[in-house]
């Protein structure tokens, strides 16, 4: 579904991605995870072209996503980010409603159907109409789970979706996911959570510095590391 | 104590004509530099180099010259080079010209105060920069930039009265003209204070109207 090629990108002079391959195949879930700095959510952020690369391509589907149209892309692949960046001057319903109606064009009646669905699915349908500054940040994230959703993506991207969280909130966040993972989406996740990574996650990677060290099944990646570099982290991590 | 307001009485009708003549230059010329500033402060943000630098020099021009030069460049200077503009023309012309370099900005940074997220946001969701600006980036930019730009419109009406100097009957140039005929200085610069005043305070009550209907999202 996504193939990096060789992929290099740089922040001004900062090598941020060194020649990163990698592939997630259909209905995979691939979790990322490697210390902070490490190009793990930039990779993300390639994926979706909230960032442009030097070098290298990125094929979507076959297709490099250099040649694509953003509002192509971006209906295939959806995008949760750390801070949930709801439209604070919109409601909740609002915010899932607004892409349908101005990417899609879909009719009112149609959209306000899909969003009620959407968000109770994600357990949010009593706060239709409230504006995202009156929530939490576990349920303002799980709208913007919701609005990612309206659009009908192929991959879903979550960028750190619970680092922003107070702890007793990251629960229902990863319940939301968790649900989607079982229904059969494809995922890209970052995330520190360890314990969820090992349950959702079909293949992990530990990228440093730039480049991907190592890669392999949950039990294989968390358990019996070949990296010392990975052996390292996950020391820090898990204590 | 020499003052007396009934011997200008008589001059009331020149006074609203003068007072409507400042109303419809100020609108005209708010109106004008209102969108004069909004393109400004879209090419300010905007990712080309060229509209960069044509937004740049604007605003280095009409806010590093005084407003009375530019005025007189306009109506006295112009017919050098063959263009003439009528007082009124060259008055809306140089009012818009000087508060759309003030607007410019002013809509740069409400735009630059959004959260980088949000725009990346109405992106992953397939939205175009055009459709996240309208939607999403200008009502939030738009809610932040009114407190300053109702000051920029005041000053605006203020400066108005330097259109008298290029032969504009406004509101000041009237009451020149009354005190030519009743040498009564003190109350008619009086009277056009306070009709200031009362245009001033119109403009803050809707002002402050809006800001209340923008701000819905952030009552809890």
């Amino acid at each position: 579904m996504i193939e990096f090629k060789g992929v290099d990108k740089f922040f001004g002079r900062n090598h941020i991605l060194k020649g990163v391959h990698l592939s997630i195949k259909n209905n995979e879930k691939v979790v990322i995870i490697g210390p902070s700095g490490s190009g793990k959510s930039t990779v993300l952020r390639c994926i979706n072209r909230l960032e442009k690369i030097e070098s290298g391509d990125i094929l979507f589907n076959g297709q490099s996503i250099l040649k694509q149209k953003q509002s192509q892309l971006s209906t295939e692949i959806g995008m949760v980010f750390q801070r949930f960046h709801l439209f604070p001057h919109l409601t909740v319903i609002q915010n899932v409603m607004e892409a349908p109606l101005w990417v899609k064009k879909m009719k009112k009646e149609q959209a306000r159907e899909l969003a009620v669905s959407l968000l109770e699915k994600v357990g949010m349908g009593d706060k239709l109409n409230s504006y995202p500054s009156q929530l939490s940040g576990g349920q303002q994230q799980r709208v913007a789970i919701a609005r990612s959703l309206a659009m009908h993506p192929k991959l879903m991207l979550f960028d750190e979706p619970t680092s922003a969280l107070d702890p007793e909130l990251v629960g229902e966040v990863l319940q939301v996911i968790k649900q989607l993972a079982a229904e059969g989406m494809s995922m890209a996740l970052v995330t520190h959570e360890m314990g969820f990574a090992r349950e959702v996650a079909d293949r992990i990677i530990f990228m440093d510095k730039g480049q991907i060290i190592e890669t392999g099944t949950p039990d294989d990646l968390l358990s019996n590391p070949k990296e010392e570099r990975t052996r390292l982290f996950l020391s820090r991590i898990l204590h | 104590m020499n003052l007396d307001y009934s011997t200008i009485m008589p001059f009331m009708p020149a006074f609203i004509d003068g007072a409507w003549m400042t109303v419809k230059l100020s609108i005209l010329s708010l109106a004008i530099g209102l969108l004069l500033g909004i393109a400004g402060g879209l090419c300010k943000v905007s990712e080309s180099k060229l509209m960069r630098n044509i937004a740049f020099v604007y605003t280095w021009i009409f806010r590093g010259t005084p407003l009375l030069v530019q005025l007189f460049i306009l109506y006295f200077g112009l017919p050098q080079l063959g263009i003439r503009l009528e007082p009124f023309e060259a008055g809306i012309l140089g009012l818009a010209l000087n508060t759309g370099a003030y607007c410019t900005e002013l809509v740069r940074s409400g735009i630059q105060a959004i959260d980088k997220g949000q725009m990346e946001a109405a992106r992953s969701l397939g939205m175009s920069k055009s459709i996240g600006m309208i939607r999403i980036i200008g009502p939030q930019a738009s809610k932040i930039m009114i407190p300053p730009l109702v000051n920029q419109f005041i000053t605006t009406i203020k400066n108005s009265s330097m259109v008298s100097l290029i032969t504009i009957a406004e509101l000041f140039r009237t009451g020149e003209t009354i005190i030519t005929t009743t040498f009564r200085s003190f109350e008619v610069y009086t009277i056009i204070g306070v009709i200031y005043l009362v245009i001033n305070s119109l403009l803050m009550a809707v002002a402050h109207r809006l800001e209340k209907g923008l701000s819905a999202h952030d009552r809890v």
